[in-house]
């Protein structure tokens, strides 16, 4: 949460001047805050460094369900209340594969999408913390942390401003 | 590497990106046309008689059917069978196309995985209804109870089913739903109506384009897409088994699971041709989807109905080949000719022979024809499931219990309204929703030369 925060904002109007201006900063060892763009990058994605696990994540809830679910069959229809059928074995396994399969995908699916929304702070009704409303529309944008970005102000704007930036604007974020 | 100009312009005009929102955004801000509340009228007073037709369902019974001890199933699961097929398209669209790195994918699959969720909900009430008792409809789900304690049979295909459709329905919808988030923060922000911020600001869950919410959010696309594609094949695979387990002529037979689910991408397909040239024509919405698009759908086309036709003659083929009098009297005496030769011969021309009128690229660029086609195709697939149901049950092994079945008022009024209910359903989402993928959209937009150009040597962005 942005908390009383000075912080410098790059804005570009596309994509390329933002990766060229985004490379040059991370050469210049200058600390980039956050990224904001209408649609995902994959060298901003790559160059920001974060990484996430949601997909490994989700192999283990496929674990999980298929587990849950071979087992909680086989105890319904061997241990809980077996049926006879003309003779037939009690644990039919190949037979319950196709619900194993289909109520697996649910339980990864139903998983993934609530990880998802407690690790990326996503869900109905929050409030977005907008930097620059246009962000969403066809502004790319960078964000300084003031304090923490390791160059000084008018290098900075320069550094932007020779590549591309179309503005370049100070912003203090109070708490919200 | 190759390149070819195949596939052409994905967005036609030299569009900013705020251009591409606000022509996508303009049904939602702009006036609602007036065509939109005539077909909103029809649309509900349609549904208005299947609601009628459910409470007479409810009230008086499965006794207002045309179903009999022999025609156990009639309108109700061919109906259900039309409607899940149609909500194939969804998947079918947003995870093959995204799986093959099909660009043009992107004008299309909003509106696709749209219809996919209305369809789906459509086509639970016909089981749903056909349950005789469906306020007793819990008893499916398999919980320890106080009723015996008796557990479902996991090994019937009904119980399959049920799992599978409720599994598509919840995935389809989140996976529809996530795709919009990035779309609903760009109405949030770019509107000038405070009502439409609050709103759209609500569901768009405090979205706002930060690297970290898009790295993640192309994470849980890479994990939905991939285990969404085994289940737009297990779904209508389910669906055939309901069919194929039992031993009815016509039905027990190794062919089904590909058979319906290439007949399910294909009305889906079919569906989305027809939704797509009406966004066209009503919305606009040309510089998005062009005649390239609807050319790549049309071109689908051709290829699942040349399988379409494949399946059929392999069924007619099997059945003589077995040398079972049973399945030789069923297809021969009674689907290709007798009583009902009419409605197999309106899903072979339907299916098998008018979508060859594909090969034509003149027939290919006529929005009216192509329209004319996706509707003629989706009446194909709604008697090839007529096929199936009714031929083979009204004259199976015993001739003592051959009866003929024809639906009652109750069971027509149900059907139009679900149509009713899916097109009232598609107007709200023309009207509310982005109809294409903004993001997405603007993603493609610096591509928007030729569509093979990513094949480069070099060119990489494994980003989708």
């Amino acid at each position: 949460m942005i908390t009383n925060k000075k912080y410098l904002v790059g804005v570009f109007d596309d994509e390329h001047t933002l990766k060229d201006a985004f490379q040059k900063a991370l050469d210049k060892g200058v600390v980039i805050e956050e990224v904001y763009t209408p649609y995902p990058i994959h060298e901003i994605l790559h160059g920001m460094k974060y990484k996430t696990h949601i997909s490994h994540a989700a192999f283990f809830y496929g674990l999980f369900g298929v587990t849950a679910i071979i087992g909680g069959m086989y105890y319904a229809a061997v241990i809980d209340w077996p049926l006879l059928f003309g003779g037939k074995p009690f644990n039919t396994f190949p037979s319950f594969i196709v619900v194993s399969i289909v109520a697996t995908i649910l339980t990864i699916t139903i998983l993934t999408l609530l990880t998802f929304s407690v690790r990326s702070k996503i869900y109905p009704g929050k409030t977005a913390d907008i930097i620059d409303i246009r962000a969403t529309d066809d502004k790319f944008i960078i964000l300084l942390d003031q304090d923490k970005m390791g160059i000084e102000i008018p290098a900075v704007t320069q550094l932007f401003q020779s590549n591309g930036a179309s503005e370049v604007y100070e912003k203090e974020s109070s708490a919200n | 590497m190759y390149k070819t100009d195949v596939r052409g312009k994905l967005i036609d005009g030299e569009k900013s990106l705020s251009q591409i929102s606000q022509e996508i955004l303009e049904p939602i801000n702009g006036k609602t046309p007036k065509w939109w509340y005539a077909a909103m009228g029809i649309s509900l007073a349609m549904f208005a008689w299947g609601a009628h037709s459910i409470y007479l369902t409810l009230t008086q019974g499965v006794g207002t059917w045309g179903v009999n001890n022999t025609v156990g199933w009639g309108w109700a699961i061919i109906n259900f069978v039309w409607w899940i097929g149609i909500g194939h398209a969804g998947t079918a669209f947003s995870i093959f196309l995204l799986i093959l790195r099909q660009k043009w994918r992107t004008a299309i699959n909003r509106a696709a995985e749209a219809m996919t969720v209305v369809a789906v909900f459509a086509a639970a009430l016909f089981p749903l209804m056909h349950m005789g008792r469906p306020w007793l409809f819990f008893f499916v789900f398999p919980y320890p109870n106080t009723r015996g304690p008796l557990w479902v049979n996991f090994n019937s295909p009904l119980f399959w089913d049920f799992v599978a459709i409720s599994a598509y329905l919840l995935i389809s919808a989140s996976f529809w739903y996530f795709g919009m988030v990035p779309d609903f923060a760009t109405i949030r922000d770019t509107t000038k109506s405070k009502i439409k911020k609050a709103v759209y600001g609500f569901f768009a869950f405090g979205w706002t384009g930060s690297s970290r919410e898009w790295l993640r959010y192309e994470g849980l696309a890479f994990v939905l897409g991939g285990i969404a594609a085994v289940l737009v094949v297990s779904v209508h695979s389910i669906v055939s088994t309901d069919f194929a387990v039992s031993v009815e002529p016509g039905w027990h037979t190794t062919l089904f699971p590909p058979y319906f689910v290439v007949g399910a991408i294909f009305s889906g397909f079919a569906m989305v041709l027809t939704l797509v040239t009406l966004m066209k024509k009503l919305y606009k919405m040309g510089d998005f989807i062009t005649e390239n698009h609807v050319d790549a759908v049309c071109r689908v086309l051709v290829f699942v109905s040349l399988i379409m036709g494949t399946a059929y003659i392999t069924e007619i083929f099997i059945a003589w080949y077995s040398g079972s009098e049973y399945e030789m009297f069923t297809f021969f005496k009674n689907r290709i000719t007798g009583e009902y030769a009419m409605q197999f011969w309106a899903m072979f021309i339907f299916n098998a022979v008018v979508p060859q009128l594909f090969w034509s690229k003149k027939i290919r660029r006529n929005m009216w024809i192509v329209f004319t086609i996706s509707i003629l195709i989706n009446i194909g697939m709604w008697f090839e499931r007529f096929n199936i149901v009714v031929t083979s049950l009204s004259k199976n092994y015993l001739p003592a219990n051959w009866a003929s079945y024809s639906p009652t008022l109750v069971e027509i009024g149900f059907f139009i309204g679900t149509i009713g209910m899916f097109s009232a359903g598609v107007l709200l989402f023309f009207r509310y929703i982005p109809q294409i993928a903004i993001s997405e959209v603007k993603m493609i937009s610096k591509y928007n030369t030729q569509q093979t150009d990513h094949l480069k040597p070099g060119h990489h962005h494994d980003y989708e």
